[in-house]
């Protein structure tokens, strides 16, 4: 019996070295591109932050308003973010290539999937960006001219395009994600049309004063433009 | 926009036939056929009266007017081609050819291109002296011409600008922002930097065209600015001429808007090229006058104190969020506290107000939010400004009211410093 | 032998003006004669002028440069005499030059024996052949024409004790032509000099022959009807004779001068004259077309007589004062150029002695529409001096020859009836006819060349004038046509090069040929025809269609 004991380990034993020594070499290529992997992102992280300050990103971001918005969050600027954010992905990839090189059946599958993913990641993240940006350009543009031609309710004008706009954008990232799409869209519908509805059951009988006064001043807009703005500024 | 482009073949033809003038009369227009014709009859008159003898062209840049004014401008010449025998009854008689042509630069009117247009054709024609006129400008005289004119014949001005009679409370625009700012900024205390009326030599209107202004659209809307600029920081000889009272043309509330992105707007833009020359000017000094140098008519006109009260302190609420991008903290600070005063107590101080502008010059030039943005927002707090404005001028005479002006200048000078500090501070 | 004469003869003649006293002293007593002039003649038939107008040569005190006439039957004894006269007279005629003298029918001298008689007694048979008045106070309101000189038209007979009517100088009292014997008079006298075999008359100063009270003494209607007398006699007796109207006023003012044809033959466009040096200096045609356009039409027989300068001074009268301002600034800024709201100067210094202004301004004579004259010495350039009094300065001795006394007379220097011109750029050493007959390229040989081409056509003439108006209003451009032949006149008033786009729509076809040098010019087509000018460069052009 302890002769077969032994036997039994003497050969599981063998059978790990053996397996070992069978993705040894392959663990050490998967360390050595990890490794490379690591120096080439570092690499694309400095490329990517030099590009971005040469573009100056930050200025185009501080115009998002995502600055303020990392600032309040107590994160990095968003150059260091998109850097940082670069650096990570490509080193994962990198790590991913390693493991794929392993040869663990199954996993192969995973790790082309999460390639597949990226551009659309990269998509996702570039619409949020850009929707962030519209949202809150739009939004101020509207605040500003409301202001400037005396609307009472300009700040809640200028919200509900930033949330509108916004919301759009999400919907928009979540769709190309592909995570839970319908679940979004129908959410986004929803509250979308809500909102719709909502502005015009409000624009209706609760800003029947706001309309009739907009309405007013367009259309007699002869005599009570005079009256008010008979200061001209030149 | 390369020069070329600006002349049309047709408008190319029309000038060599005109050849060399010595005045050139530049009258850009958009849908003026209601005012147009007494300005145009000025200026007939001015030239005949006063010109006999120069070669004069008066030259209409439209854009795109539906209403027949190019028509009516193109009628003012005189020529041979008339056979009415004015000569024996007429008062005013021509010596010579005077021809009035127009060229349609654009479907829709831009002003920096009618102005630039007017340029291009003054260089052209070599002509000695270039005057500008307003098509609105239904108060102008004859004599208006010769006083535009005469400094650049006689003495070498290179830059005419005008000073007009005014109702105490128009201009509010003018007196407490543009001409403060040009003088503290620019150290010429240029009272009209953005005038409707003005004349330049050739040999200013040659070098402008050139000028780095027409390839950005800041530079190119409020492009007499510009002029403005270049004139007094190119060592170009600059002086001002009083002509007589100011035509005020119907406005709505939205021209404040653009009239401010066309004058502030402009302002704040010219200050970022032209950094390494007004940052070293101290205190400012007089630009020589012909004439008296501000002439005021105090009768009454309405104004709505409430609506401006009103929007100056919704403007201070509404906007904060966009306020914080701009002005320090004090600074928002204290408008908010003025924001909360009543109407009849209202003062928004001009030392505040100095740092209000200043402090939107260093976010314009910082971009730190969209630029046209900037200007829309500083509209609110230049009608508070123009309450406290009214309020404290309104039983004022003429010279109390110049007093006052002379003194806002002095707090745009005194916090100078302040406006470099924030221009370099902002990161 | 006298010329035939042929009706309407003036409508294409060129006249050339000569006084007597300045062409050519023959007898070496410093003053020109007319056997002086005889020996000339051959000089003048070579310019290629068909007609000489004589300034007057009467017998006369010489106090108004012989317009103030005390005998009208004879000659001037500095001139010669009556014979000297007929044989110029018939050498012109043989070398087919015709020969217009002066009738200066308003005043004569106050040395003439008619005054001299008037004014003895005031019952004297000649008392009313000049107009008397007890008082100065009549015609009130009528303009002095002699500004400078003149402070009233009345002046005071100290023998008869009365006031004579003089519209010129004090010493020219005014004919009464309300008296039919004057009338009478001046015709024989008329008569007298036709026989003789002169082809015509320019009558001085025909607005002012009638007075009348209440009115401006000008342009009257009985002035109208005592040349409509004189001319009926003409025609009558002497068809074919010629009458040049002398009279300074508007265009509208000038044309009753022409009536139905059946007054003057001739008239001087007096307003023309300024207006083309006007434009010259403005650079802009504006002052030409706008005269012209003002003229009226007149009738076929009658012409227009254009002239660039003369004997008087250059008449600022009919133009506005913007106008005359402008004038004496430019061309007369030295004060004693001025005289009697006139500038008393010569062509050549007028145009700063400017080559291409000359020849500019000479085009222009020649090819409006009218009957053009040259001044005697215009054709070479000569020069004035303006520090001889009154409008002497134009009337210096013509210049022959670069040497004794510019080959004017064999007399002593001092003993000339004026100085001539010696400075270095007008003087007779610089300018002469035999050094300009010499070379190719002078003015003299140019002006002989204009008059030639000018004569190769009947259009300049007789021809009708349409003005194109291209854009550039320096280019002064005109079709002249007649019949079938049409030509188009192309002038640059600019000193600096133009180009310039001619209308010519109607023309469609034709060949353009440039009338001095006879070379073919392109076809006019679709486009505007684009021309492109020198300084002061004027086209003639012939069109044709082959």
């Amino acid at each position: 019996m302890k002769e077969i004991v032994i036997t039994e380990l003497t050969q599981a034993l063998q059978d790990l070295a053996r397996g070992f020594a069978h993705y040894l070499p392959r663990l050490v290529v998967m360390l050595i591109v990890a490794f490379a992997g690591w120096v080439i992102a570092y690499l694309l992280k400095v490329l990517v932050r030099s590009i971005l300050r040469l573009t100056k990103f930050s200025k185009l971001s501080e115009n998002a308003g995502a600055t303020q918005l990392l600032n309040q969050a107590a994160l990095p600027s968003s150059t260091e973010l998109l850097s940082r954010f670069v650096f990570w992905i490509a080193w994962i990839g990198f790590i991913l290539l390693g493991v794929s090189v392993l040869g663990i059946v199954g996993l192969q599958d995973y790790i082309s999937q999460f390639f597949l993913f990226l551009p659309r990641l990269f998509v996702a993240l570039l619409i949020l960006f850009f929707g962030l940006l519209a949202a809150n350009f739009v939004s101020r543009a509207a605040l500003l001219a409301a202001v400037n031609a005396n609307f009472r309710s300009s700040r809640l004008l200028s919200i509900s395009i930033r949330i509108i706009i916004s919301i759009f954008a999400l919907s928009m990232v979540f769709e190309v994600l592909g995570v839970g799409e319908r679940t979004m869209l129908i959410a986004f519908g929803t509250a979308f049309g809500a909102v719709m509805l909502g502005l015009a059951i409000a624009f209706g009988m609760g800003g029947k004063d706001l309309a009739r006064e907009f309405l007013e001043r367009r259309l007699a807009a002869g005599k009570k433009e005079e009256k008010e703005d008979e200061l001209s500024p030149l | 926009m390369a020069e070329e482009t600006l002349l049309t073949d047709d408008f190319l033809r029309q000038l060599i036939n005109v050849g060399e003038v010595d005045i050139l009369v530049g009258l850009p227009t958009h849908n003026n056929a209601k005012t147009v014709e007494p300005v145009i009859q000025a200026i007939q008159a001015g030239i005949l009266k006063c010109f006999p003898r120069e070669r004069a062209v008066i030259i209409n840049a439209d854009g795109g007017s539906q209403d027949g004014t190019p028509e009516l401008v193109v009628g003012a010449s005189i020529d041979d081609l008339r056979k009415d025998d004015v000569r024996r009854v007429s008062k005013v008689y021509a010596l010579r050819t005077l021809h009035s042509i127009s060229t349609r630069y654009a479907r829709n009117p831009e002003p920096g291109t009618a102005l630039r247009t007017i340029l291009a054709a003054a260089d052209l024609l070599r002509a000695k002296a270039c005057v500008v006129v307003s098509p609105d400008s239904t108060t102008m005289e004859p004599d208006w011409l010769q006083r535009l004119v005469r400094p650049i014949y006689d003495d070498n001005f290179d830059l005419v600008s005008p000073i007009y009679r005014r109702q105490k409370f128009e201009g509010v625009l003018m007196r407490n922002l543009l001409y403060p700012m040009t003088r503290a900024v620019y150290g010429y205390g240029i009272r009209e930097p953005y005038a409707s009326e003005f004349a330049i030599s050739g040999r200013l209107a040659t070098d402008f065209l050139a000028n780095e202004t027409w390839n950005d659209d800041s530079g190119r809307s409020g492009a007499e600015i510009c002029l403005t600029v270049a004139a007094i920081t190119g060592k170009y000889r600059v002086c001002q001429t009083f002509l007589g009272t100011k035509a005020q043309p119907d406005r709505s509330a939205s021209d404040l808007v653009d009239a401010m992105r066309r004058t502030v707007g402009t302002l704040y833009w010219s200050l970022g090229s032209n950094f390494p020359l007004w940052s070293t000017i101290t205190g400012s000094q007089p630009v020589p006058t012909l004439g008296t140098q501000s002439e005021v008519t105090l009768e009454s006109i309405q104004v709505d104190r409430k609506r401006l009260q009103e929007m100056f302190a919704t403007g201070v609420a509404e906007l904060e969020p966009v306020f914080r991008s701009i002005l320090s903290a004090s600074t928002l600070a204290e408008l908010q506290r003025i924001a909360t005063l009543a109407e009849n107590e209202f003062n928004y101080p001009a030392d505040v107000w100095a740092k209000t502008v200043f402090e939107f010059a260093a976010s314009y030039h910082k971009s730190v939010i969209n630029r046209d943005h900037i200007i829309q927002a500083l509209v609110p707090l230049y009608r508070g400004r123009t309450l406290s404005f009214v309020l404290a001028n309104r039983d004022g005479s003429g010279e109390e009211i110049e007093r006052n002006v002379e003194s806002l200048c002095g707090e745009f000078e005194r916090l100078k410093p302040y406006l470099l500090e924030v221009w370099a501070d902002r990161k | 032998m006298p010329l035939k004469r042929e009706a309407g003869w003036y409508k294409d003649a060129i006249i050339y003006q000569i006084h007597v006293r300045t062409f050519f002293d023959s007898n070496g007593d410093g003053i020109g004669d007319f056997q002086g002039l005889a020996q000339k003649l051959d000089y003048v038939q070579e310019l290629g002028v068909s007609a000489i107008w004589l300034m007057p040569f009467f017998p006369s005190p010489l106090r108004d440069d012989g317009y103030d006439i005390s005998d009208y039957r004879t000659v001037h004894p500095s001139y010669g005499n009556l014979e000297d006269f007929k044989t110029f007279l018939s050498g012109a005629h043989d070398r087919g030059i015709r020969v217009i003298i002066e009738m200066v029918a308003n005043h004569t001298s106050d040395q003439h024996p008619w005054f001299q008689e008037s004014r003895s007694s005031q019952d004297n048979p000649k008392r009313d052949w000049y107009v008397w008045s007890d008082t100065d106070t009549k015609y009130r309101g009528t303009r002095i024409i002699f500004l400078d000189t003149e402070m009233s038209n009345w002046a005071w007979d100290p023998i008869s004790k009365s006031y004579y009517w003089h519209r010129f100088f004090s010493h020219q009292p005014d004919l009464n032509y309300d008296n039919p014997t004057v009338r009478e008079e001046m015709w024989k006298i008329m008569t007298f000099w036709l026989e003789l075999g002169v082809d015509g008359f320019r009558l001085d100063a025909v607005p002012y022959l009638i007075e009348r009270e209440g009115t401006s003494c000008e342009n009257l209607p009985e002035t109208h009807e005592v040349i409509r007398e004189l001319r009926k006699k003409v025609d009558d007796q002497f068809p074919g004779a010629m009458l040049l109207a002398e009279a300074n006023q508007w265009p509208a003012d000038l044309r009753p001068y022409f009536g139905n044809g059946d007054e003057f033959h001739m008239a001087f466009h007096f307003p023309l004259m300024p207006r083309m040096f006007m434009g010259l200096r403005l650079e802009d045609r504006k002052p030409i077309t706008e005269i012209l356009q003002q003229t009226p039409e007149i009738p076929d027989s009658c012409q227009w007589c254009l002239f660039l300068r003369n004997h008087d001074e250059l008449t600022l009268e009919m133009v506005t004062d913007v106008e005359r301002d402008y004038m004496y600034d430019i061309y007369a800024s030295n004060k004693s150029m001025r005289l009697n709201l006139g500038i008393r100067r010569r062509l050549a210094p007028l145009l700063d002695n400017d080559r291409r202004r000359i020849e500019l301004m000479n085009g222009m004579l020649m090819s409006l529409p009218g009957t053009p004259i040259i001044y005697y010495g215009d054709e070479i350039g000569m020069g004035d001096n303006i520090y001889l009094g009154d409008r002497n300065g134009v009337r210096t001795p013509m210049q022959w020859s670069g040497g004794w006394n510019g080959g004017f007379s064999a007399a002593d220097p001092e003993s000339l009836y004026s100085p001539p011109i010696l400075n270095p750029v007008y003087g007779y050493q610089a300018v002469n006819v035999l050094s300009q007959k010499r070379t190719e390229h002078s003015l003299l040989s140019w002006m002989k060349h204009l008059m030639r081409t000018r004569r190769s056509s009947p259009v300049f003439g007789s021809g009708s004038i349409e003005f194109l108006y291209p854009a550039n209003h320096r280019v002064l451009a005109y079709i002249r046509q007649l019949g079938k032949e049409t030509i188009l006149v192309v002038n640059n008033l600019s000193s600096a090069a133009q180009a310039v786009e001619l209308d010519l729509g109607r023309y469609k076809g034709n060949i353009l040929i440039e009338m001095f040098g006879r070379n073919i010019f392109p076809r006019i087509g679709d486009l505007p025809y684009l021309l492109t000018m020198g300084p002061y460069q004027f086209y003639w052009f012939r069109l044709r269609r082959i």
